[in-house]
């Protein structure tokens, strides 16, 4: 693209061309400043870090190349391959659901409903609310004693405290997640249904295709971008989700919530272990670009622009 | 519209009202009990009005003396201000620069800022703990301020937003020997106002409720932001409930109310333009 035009206007206005390179370098350079010195040098010193010997974060002095070593304890320490495994099990359970569940709730609001804008600002609100606000509110509301455990087993049931127990905990840090994160995801997919055609929907209705003929072959094909946008940015989402654990659950009871994002920061912060961690940033980093290379690679069968 | 057409959408909207109550629940019930005595938030059966509503939680919370609430908010608002102020001018500048002006490199540079969106927050933890040591901005707001004005994704949104205000219009202005400057702030600025509007609301919502910059980079408990503090005082108090729903309530207010004011643009700015937190 810039080859094209970027000669015609060199050969005919090379003064204005030039004052038009300094008029843009000025309108950038103090983003790029900012933008190298927050994003790419760390980018760079996280991955240099990795390869060493760090311990104590401030201490950099003697220090020396450890090639892969802290990439084998990754991959070899217990705790930390059980921390990965967690980080799979919540993407698991998060990003099938809150897929599944937007695309659901779009469609619904879609199809019409009354009073449809106020029903899209209700599940829109935990979006916008302070996670550690909630956090509080959630452990209150699921913890020992309170009006809903308490209900329950007013009706004969025996409810575990679900935040508090061994198995139930990390999934249900996820299914708050998705609880917190769903809004925006069905409001993108509100956007895209509501750029369909009518007419093509129609088109399949004469042509005699049923209600789920017309969604599965019809709908689901046309929002496909929207879909493989939103799959790509959830994986991501959901291995990011530090503040969520640390809010409620702080990576307990014992290791149960102990995800990737929270051992990092334990690794580094209690353990002084800064190269450990900076490898498992950077592990988490190469299966993020990974999954994401399958998808781009794979987005030609099922994505339709 | 048929019989059952209509019966099918009152049925659909029912079920939609139910669907919504649930993800407002439990900020009914962190309101409802933030005026009740703590003794009456665990109450089965659970009444919406409290028996004897009561203001003294959220008075507690400025008087107790060990929690300083009143500062943290103040570092908060301030925090969050600059923020917003800083990115507007950050953000708006580059994005002209990437939309209306011809330079060289422009492709390049934009592509590389494009591929530094897919780099996970967490990688930057800890090479960014040095950079701030070094910079002397560790444990100040600066440290939280300075890295959210690179956001790259509101970059390439209002970079959308002005492309698509027509040359045509700019290129006049040029003309009559405008310069860039004079074009941007006269005629693009004015124009993208509802994309600037969704990014600052979006920035409001992000510096707000961060948790993780105030976790890791600040240290003194004066210097705090609202997001810790209230972790802090919960997990201090944990028998205390109408307190801890009160320090809830009083974090979440401001972006509700700005929510609720403004969810034109939080709604339709994402709509349209596909934001991604």
């Amino acid at each position: 693209m810039k080859k094209e035009k970027a000669p015609k206007v060199k050969a005919k206005t090379s003064l204005a061309q030039k004052k038009e390179n300094r008029a843009g370098l000025m309108f950038i350079a103090p983003y790029l400043i900012f933008f190298t010195v927050f994003t790419g040098i760390p980018f760079l010193m996280a991955i240099a870090m990795s390869f060493g010997n760090i311990t104590y974060i401030t201490k950099l002095d003697n220090l020396q190349f450890e090639g892969l070593k802290n990439f084998i304890t990754v991959f070899t320490n217990k705790e930390i391959r059980d921390s990965l495994l967690r980080t799979f099990v919540y993407t698991l359970v998060y990003v099938p659901l809150i897929m599944v569940l937007g695309f659901v709730f779009a469609f619904i609001l879609n199809k019409g409903v009354f009073c449809k804008n106020g029903i899209r600002s209700l599940i829109f609100m935990p979006y916008v609310s302070n996670m550690v606000a909630i956090a509080i509110v959630f452990k209150v509301l699921l913890g020992n004693g309170s009006p809903i455990i308490q209900g329950l087993q007013g009706l004969g049931f025996d409810p575990p405290l679900l935040l508090q127990d061994m198995v139930l905990a990390l999934p249900t840090t996820a299914v708050i997640a998705v609880w917190k994160g769903l809004g925006l995801n069905m409001v993108v997919y509100l956007g895209a249904l509501q750029d369909v055609p009518s007419e093509l929907v129609e088109a399949a209705q004469i042509d005699g295709a049923t209600k789920w003929q017309r969604i599965r072959h019809v709908i689901i094909p046309m929002i496909s971008p929207t879909t493989f946008f939103l799959l790509i940015s959830s994986i991501t989402g959901s291995f990011q989700n530090f503040t969520i654990i640390q809010a409620l659950t702080e990576g307990g009871p014992g290791q149960a919530t102990t995800v990737m994002s929270i051992n990092i920061v334990r690794t580094a912060f209690t353990k002084y272990q800064t190269s450990v961690a900076s490898a498992m940033a950077l592990v988490m980093f190469v299966i993020v670009m990974i999954v994401t290379l399958i998808q781009w690679r794979g987005q030609k069968k099922w994505v339709n622009y | 519209m048929t019989k059952k057409d209509k019966a099918l959408k009152w049925v659909l909207t029912i079920i939609m009202i139910l669907v919504g109550f649930c993800f407002v629940a439990p900020f009914i019930f962190m309101l409802s009990s933030s005026f009740k005595v703590s003794g009456e938030v665990m109450r089965f059966p659970w009444h919406l009005i409290p028996e004897s509503p009561t203001v003294k939680n959220f008075i507690g919370l400025f008087t107790n003396g060990v929690y300083n609430f009143q500062k943290w908010y103040v570092n908060t608002i301030v925090m969050t201000g600059l923020t917003i102020l800083i990115k507007i001018f950050f953000v708006s500048f580059t994005a002209y620069g990437f939309a209306k002006i011809n330079f060289k490199g422009k492709d390049v540079i934009f592509l590389v800022l494009l591929s530094a969106m897919m780099i996970p927050s967490d990688i930057m933890i800890l090479p960014r703990y040095i950079i701030f040591k070094n910079l002397h901005i560790l444990d100040s707001m600066w440290a939280l301020i300075l890295p959210s004005c690179v956001d790259v994704y509101f970059v390439f949104l209002l970079r959308q937003s002005f492309i698509s205000i027509p040359d045509s219009i700019s290129e006049a202005a040029k003309i009559d020997g405008c310069s860039h400057m004079r074009i941007f702030w006269r005629i693009v600025f004015p124009l993208a106002k509802p994309s600037i509007a969704t990014m600052a609301l979006f920035s409001f919502t992000w510096s707000w409720n961060d948790y993780t910059g105030p976790y890791l980079y600040i240290s003194t408990m004066d210097k705090q932001m609202l997001s810790v503090g209230i972790k802090l005082f919960s997990s201090g108090l944990t028998q205390d409930y109408g307190a801890q729903m009160a320090a809830a309530t009083i974090v979440l207010i401001p972006i509700m109310v700005a929510f609720l004011f403004c969810q034109r643009f939080f709604i339709e700015g994402v709509a349209s333009s596909g934001v991604k937190g």
